[in-house]
C-alpha cells in the first residue's frame, strides 16, 4: 500500500508546455499584408501599362493589335484574380467573426 | 490610375472619328462615277491626337469639353480618269475595310471597360 | 454624326446606278430602233451624275442632324440626255425607212461600249452595296454594347 502512496508521490514536476514562439504584435499581418500591397501595385502597373498602350495605338504611334490586346488581357486576369482574392480574405475574415470562445 | 484623359472619353472620341471616316468614305463610293468628284478622308491619328491635347487642357481649366469637328482633306496621289472624278474602287474598299476594324476595335475595348466596371461592382461575381 | 446619314448616302448611290443601268439597257435594247414616235432614229442617251452639298460636307458633320434637305456626299441623277453624236447611216434601199438616197438611220449605240458601261454601273452597285452592308455591321456593333 505504501509503495501504491510513494508510487504517487514519485511523479516528479510537470514539464513545461512547449515554448510558442512570441508572436510580435503586427509581425503577422506585416507579412501578408506585404504581399498583399505588392500583388496590388503589379495589377496597377499592368492595367496602367494596358491604358497607355491603348492610347498609343489609338494614336497609331505604338505597338500592333496583338500585344495591345494580350496586355490588357493580361490586366483583365489580374484584376479578375484579385477579385478573388478579395472575396476570400473577405470570407475568411468573416469565418472568424463567426468564431465564438 | 494613369495619368491623363480617362479611357472611356479616349475611347468615344475615337469611335466618333472612325464614324465620321465611314461616312466619307461612303460619300466617295456613291460619288465613283459623278464627274469632276475629289476623293476626300480624314487622318484619324491627328484628329484624334488633336481632340485628345484638346481634351487634356480642358480637363484642367474645367472648361467645356472640345467639340468634334474632323477636317476633310482631299486625297492625294490618286489617278484622275477623264471626267475629273479620281476615286478610286480598291482605295476605297481597303479604307472601307480599314475603318471598319478600328470601329471594331474601339467597341470591343468600350465592351471590356464596361464588363470590368460591372464585375467589380458585382464583387467579382 | 450619324452612321445613318451613311446608309442613306450609299444607298442613294444604289438607286443611282439603278437607274444608270436602266438608261444603258433601254440603249442596248433599241440599238436597231431606226423609227421612233418622235420621228428619226433612237438617239442614245447618257445619264449625269451628281453631288449634292459637297461644299458643305464638314458643316453638315459638325452639325450632324441639324442639316435639312438631301445628305450632303449623297449623289443621284440630275439629268438624261441625249447623246449627240450623228446617226449612223447604212445603205438599205428597200427599208421602210429609208430616206430619198436610200440610206437609213440608225441610233449610234456601239453594243461594246454599252456593256463596258453596264459592268462599270454593276461594279460601283456591288461596291455601294459593300458599303452599306459594312455600315450595317457597324451600327449593329454599336447596339452590341449593351448586351451581355
Amino acid at each position: 500500500m505504501s509503495n501504491v502512496v510513494t508510487g504517487l508521490g514519485s511523479i516528479g514536476t510537470i514539464s513545461p508546455l512547449p515554448k510558442l514562439p512570441s508572436l510580435q504584435p503586427g509581425e503577422g499581418q506585416g507579412g501578408f499584408g506585404a504581399v498583399l500591397s505588392s500583388a496590388l501595385h503589379h495589377l496597377n502597373q499592368l492595367s496602367g501599362g494596358a491604358e497607355q498602350q491603348v492610347g498609343n495605338l489609338l494614336k497609331g504611334v505604338g505597338g500592333d493589335v496583338s500585344s495591345v490586346m494580350i496586355a490588357v488581357e493580361k490586366a483583365d486576369t489580374a484584376f479578375q484574380m484579385m477579385m478573388q482574392v478579395r472575396n476570400k480574405i473577405v470570407s475568411a475574415y468573416q469565418d472568424i467573426e463567426k468564431m465564438q470562445f | 490610375m494613369t495619368t491623363g484623359p480617362p479611357m472611356m472619353a479616349m475611347l468615344e472620341s475615337y469611335l466618333k472619328l472612325s464614324a465620321s471616316r465611314e461616312q466619307a468614305i461612303s460619300a466617295n463610293m456613291a460619288n465613283i462615277d459623278t464627274p469632276g468628284y475629289r476623293t476626300r478622308d480624314i487622318n484619324l491619328e491627328s484628329e484624334f491626337n488633336k481632340v485628345m491635347s484638346g481634351a487634356l487642357r480642358s480637363s484642367e481649366d474645367g472648361a467645356e469639353p472640345v467639340q468634334l469637328t474632323p477636317v476633310f482633306h482631299l486625297v492625294q496621289g490618286l489617278m484622275e480618269r477623264p471626267d475629273g472624278n479620281n476615286v478610286s474602287l480598291d482605295h476605297e474598299g481597303l479604307m472601307l475595310a480599314k475603318t471598319q476594324l478600328q470601329y471594331q476595335l474601339a467597341i470591343q475595348l468600350i465592351q471590356n471597360h464596361f464588363h470590368q466596371t460591372l464585375s467589380a461592382i458585382n464583387g467579382g461575381s | 454624326m450619324n452612321l445613318f446619314d451613311s446608309l442613306s448616302i450609299s444607298g442613294s448611290a444604289l438607286l443611282a446606278e439603278r437607274q444608270r443601268s436602266e438608261v444603258i439597257a433601254a440603249n442596248m435594247a433599241n440599238a436597231q430602233t431606226t423609227h421612233t414616235q418622235a420621228g428619226g432614229p433612237y438617239r442614245r442617251r447618257e445619264v449625269v451624275f451628281e453631288t449634292r452639298g459637297a461644299s458643305s460636307f464638314r458643316l453638315a458633320l459638325a452639325n450632324s442632324g441639324e442639316f435639312q434637305g438631301p445628305t450632303p456626299g449623297s449623289v443621284r441623277i440630275s439629268d438624261v440626255v441625249d447623246d449627240p453624236s450623228p446617226a449612223l447611216m447604212r445603205y438599205e434601199p428597200g427599208h421602210p425607212d429609208a430616206n430619198k438616197e436610200g440610206y437609213v438611220a440608225y441610233p449610234a449605240i456601239n453594243p461594246t461600249a454599252e456593256m463596258v458601261d453596264l459592268m462599270d454601273s454593276v461594279r460601283a452597285y456591288q461596291l455601294n452595296a459593300s458599303a452599306v452592308a459594312a455600315t450595317k455591321q457597324m451600327i449593329q456593333q454599336a447596339i452590341g454594347i449593351l448586351k451581355s
